[in-house]
């Protein structure tokens, strides 16, 4: 049967009507959503037409006003111009004189009607005609620009990529007029068809990596691919690393933002997840907010959500191994505090911050996927597991609720889901090791971490830089959020335009002499301009009025 | 296996993490028990010492700089002398290798886990040097950049944990053991340069921009024997050189003495983490420039398949020096400087002298060599 419908959509498309339309049929068969309008086109002679659309994917309206309408009301037109018989020149015509849509082209092939058809594009057939017309009449119900729920901020535009394609490269293209920034085009999923765009500004990105973007998107084999999430794990440099080395992000200010330091963005067509490639480590800690506020605001919470990290990682593990192998590291009175809270719980510590590390992310995995209206249930049992009671009942220390209600406090504050995720996994082993083999443990998983981290590259450009190899001109906005002004030019993987400006990004501050304000010779300044202009035009009227004079 | 390439920065690095973390404690304990207070002079005697060594290896690097030691010997002296050479490198490995464990075994054992097994530790850092090797020289060489950071930072906790116990007189007066001593003393500190040497003499054609490399290995070189000088003064002024004598770790005591304010009174741990990054980095080094040394031997263009049996071969005569305290601590006051010091001096000078009688042939070799190879 596949292989039949396969056959049949190799086929051309005929002269006539009648077998083109049992071809789709065939191939179609009993879809209800795929409507057929057939209608007669009063040309030169009266020739059978039909149309084939997709049912809620098309805009009707425009079915009507731009194809049906014209071709059946307005084909007398053609008539008068074409007398001759139902060739491509009449297929012409009616492209050029007739269908009223926007984007109208050709297709030979009943595939390529077929993929437009369920596209959202609207196909007319006529009878004697070898080849059929798209029109663009995609329209169909889409979620409107809203706030990007995943990466809010408190200063900073509020609008978030949605689920289509066109309004996503839109709201980038809104914020970047430069005709330099090139959108590509390409399929993806030999049967979800899903359209994919990637997105660079010339001249800034490095030709080697859109290649590399192209060609690996190029390469993929897949069938269906549903969100961007798909394509993100068949391009990574490292699959099995649990570290994205693909930046994933519902803001198109940070696209845009990306586009101009040399990254490539990848739209993927239904969902509001844009892919930003090359990626690095330390874009993961920062936020859009970093570079709306001044930059000792964005520096410190830039440095905050660092440390965030650290406790993210590290807490637990350093907790359980100071707690079981090196009591003497802790200042007495804090030992002993410790020590009588831990008087009350008969699992090692170990098996504590287990159990409670498990806890928390059972809670939060529950109130991820628990309907909306019984949220506040999910909330309840958690205050309930991991608080007073707890405690109380004895199954666990004081200590080390306050030790997993800050590490998950700090998860959070990790502005990328998928770090954050990949932080909370790490995490396991590191006080596995710490548990059990103390800082030895505790020092060779975090070796090994950072050996992984500092092995992977995202698209051919070491993860970690410019760090780790050090490219000392890009530090100014790693760990720190240096001023827009010092940051004159570009990180270092632009290709070529270093700066971001000719001249100096900031306009310097007028000169003040003593006794004056800036502002007050910054207006004696105009009034002596406008006084200066006011003189010379009287003295220029002066004149005229003299030579006026002479004149007469 | 991909040539990798490093850059002059990353050698730096690795140069530097290499004469640390031995530098630093069980090398002054030993220089301390020899000249006393004098231990500083020996270990800045011992950093020019360095220098020429390292200027001699590069020398004869910069010769081909596309061929290590070990190639450059095959083609002066033929394929046999060539591996009898690699072996004789490798066995400097394995001692090496010994004393980096002493370090590190000695480290966890007397100060942070001392009821667990001396193996724990030894396998431990195998499967982390093995990991590591793995991932190749250039991660490895990137992870001794965040080593020399820590580094940093570990000394410049110990100079604000130690300097309000600094007394000058106990470094007063100097060259009380007269220079010859100093001289003699400082070949302890040798066998940490030697190992620079010897991981020059390797891996230096794998480093970029060869205009840079003398600058690069001499910066190291000071760089690398400043971080270290700072110890033996602070061990000086603030155990005197008496209590360092007496300790195999002698850092780790400093380390214990260091208190920044009332609160922050035991942050040895904290010290100890900065400082495990360097000793990890040592033990990648060492296993990666192992088995590249080995790989010509069994004609094998990729180190991997070699990685685990010499990690395990490595690993093995190290446990065995370090079972025992006392063999530990003779094999490095004894026996290792001259061994050591016969390998990481003798051989390189010895081919240094070769390289101009077989001028000619070094140069034919190069001048064959195809050009994109020629411009690294």
């Amino acid at each position: 049967m596949q292989d039949k419908i396969n056959d049949l959509l190799q086929l051309p498309i005929e002269r006539s009507l009648k077998k083109n339309i049992e071809i789709i049929e065939q191939i179609i068969e009993n879809n209800v959503d795929i409507v057929k309008r057939e209608f007669v086109f009063h040309g030169p002679i009266d020739i059978s037409g039909v149309v084939f659309y997709t049912d809620g994917l098309v805009n009707v309206q425009l079915i009507d006003s731009e194809i049906l309408k014209p071709l059946m009301i307005y084909s007398s037109q053609i008539r008068e111009q074409d007398n001759t018989q139902v060739t491509h020149f009449l297929a012409e015509n009616i492209k050029n004189h007739l269908i009223l849509n926007t984007a109208v082209k050709f297709v030979t092939k009943i595939s390529d009607a077929l993929e437009n058809i369920l596209s959202g594009d609207t196909l007319v057939l006529l009878d004697f005609c070898d080849q059929g017309f798209i029109a663009s009449t995609k329209g169909w119900d889409a979620r409107s620009v809203g706030e990007a729920e995943t990466e809010t901020v408190v200063r900073g535009p509020r609008d978030g990529f949605t689920e289509s394609i066109r309004t996503n490269t839109a709201l980038v293209r809104r914020r970047i007029r430069d005709p330099y920034l090139r959108m590509e085009a390409m399929k993806i999923g030999e049967k979800s068809k899903t359209d994919v765009h990637i997105a660079y500004v010339k001249g800034i990105v490095k030709d080697g990596i859109v290649n590399e973007v192209r060609e690996r998107l190029q390469k993929i084999k897949i069938d269906l691919v549903l969100e961007s999430g798909y394509i993100e794990e068949l391009i990574r440099d490292a699959p099995n690393s649990p570290f994205s080395t693909i930046q994933s992000t519902e803001r198109p200010d940070k696209v845009a933002a990306a586009l101009y330091e040399g990254r490539v963005a990848i739209f993927v067509d239904n969902t509001p997840f844009v892919l930003l490639v090359p990626t690095f480590f330390w874009q993961y800690i920062q936020a859009s907010d970093d570079y709306y506020s001044s930059f000792w605001t964005g520096s410190f919470f830039r440095l905050i959500r660092y440390i965030a990290f650290l406790i993210s990682l590290t807490l637990p593990s350093l907790y359980v191994l100071i707690v079981s192998f090196h009591q003497e590291m802790i200042p007495t009175t804090l030992a002993l505090t410790i020590a009588a809270g831990r008087d009350v719980s008969p699992f090692p510590a170990l098996i504590e911050a287990l159990v409670m590390e498990i806890s928390f992310e059972l809670i939060r995995e529950a109130g991820l996927r628990i309907p909306k209206p019984i949220g506040q249930t999910v909330s309840i049992i958690g205050s309930l597991v991991i608080g007073q009671a707890a405690v109380q009942a004895g199954f666990v220390s004081p200590s080390i609720l306050i030790i997993v209600a800050i590490t998950g406090i700090s998860s959070f504050a990790i502005p990328n889901y998928a770090t954050s995720f990949a932080l909370r996994l790490v995490r396991f082993p590191l006080l596995i090791a710490s548990g059990t083999l103390g800082l030895m443990g505790f020092g060779a998983v975090f070796v090994m971490i950072t050996i992984h981290v500092l092995s992977l590259r995202s698209f051919g450009e070491p993860y970690t830089a410019p760090l780790f190899p050090l490219k000392p001109s890009d530090q100014k906005d790693i760990i720190i959020r240096a001023p827009w002004w010092k940051m004159q030019k570009r990180p270092q993987m632009v290709d070529d335009n270093p700066n971001r400006s000719e001249s100096g990004i900031k306009p310097e501050p007028p000169k003040a002499n003593s006794g004056e304000s800036d502002t007050d010779k910054k207006s004696n300044d105009n009034k002596n301009n406008d006084n200066n202009k006011n003189n010379q035009s009287n003295e220029k009227g002066r004149k005229v009025k003299q030579k006026r004079t002479w004149r007469k | 296996m991909k040539k990798e390439k490093i850059t002059n920065g990353m050698i730096l690095a690795i140069a530097v993490n290499l004469v640390y973390t031995k530098g630093i404690g069980v090398t002054q304990g030993i220089i301390a028990r020899q000249v006393g207070n004098d231990m500083w002079i020996a270990t800045a005697l011992s950093i020019l010492q360095g220098i020429i060594l390292v200027w001699v290896t590069i020398s004869i690097i910069r010769r081909i700089p596309q061929y290590n030691i070990i190639e450059q010997t095959e083609v002066m002296l033929g394929s046999l002398i060539a591996k009898l050479v690699a072996i004789v490198i490798f066995l400097f490995f394995v001692g090496a290798y010994a004393t980096v464990l002493i370090t590190y075994v000695y480290h966890i054992k007397d100060y942070f886990s001392p009821d667990s097994s001396i193996l724990l530790p030894v396998v431990v850092g195998l499967i982390v040097g093995i990991y590591g090797t793995y991932k190749g020289i250039e991660v490895v060489s990137r992870f001794a950049i965040m080593g020399l950071m820590s580094i940093l930072l570990f000394n410049v906790l110990i100079i604000l944990g130690s300097l309000k116990d600094f007394d000058i007189k106990e470094i007063l007066p100097i060259f009380t053991n007269g220079l010859g001593k100093n001289i003699e003393a400082s070949i302890h500190y040798n066998t940490d340069w030697a190992m620079v040497t010897m991981v020059a003499a390797i891996l230096y054609p794998l480093v970029n921009d060869q205009k840079t490399w003398f600058k690069s290995g001499v910066t190291g070189i000071v760089f690398g024997g400043l971080t270290v000088l700072i110890w033996p003064i602070l061990e000086t002024g603030v155990l005197s050189p008496e209590v360092t004598g007496q300790y195999i770790v002698s850092c780790m005591q400093l380390a214990r003495a260091a208190e920044i304010g009332d609160f922050i009174h035991r942050y040895e741990m904290i010290m100890v983490a900065l400082f495990s990054i360097s000793l990890y980095v040592q033990i990648m080094v060492i296993l990666y420039t192992a088995s590249l040394t080995v790989a010509p031997v069994f004609k094998l263009k990729d180190i991997r398949p070699l990685i685990i049996p010499i990690g395990i071969i490595l690993s093995a005569f190290g446990y065995w020096i370090i079972f025992n305290n006392v063999r530990a601590m003779t094999f490095l006051t004894y026996y290792w400087p001259p061994i050591a010091m016969s390998i990481a001096v003798g051989l390189p000078v010895l081919i240094f002298i070769l390289g101009f009688f077989f001028k000619e042939k070094l140069q034919q070799t190069k001048a064959n060599l195809p050009q994109e190879e020629q411009n690294i």
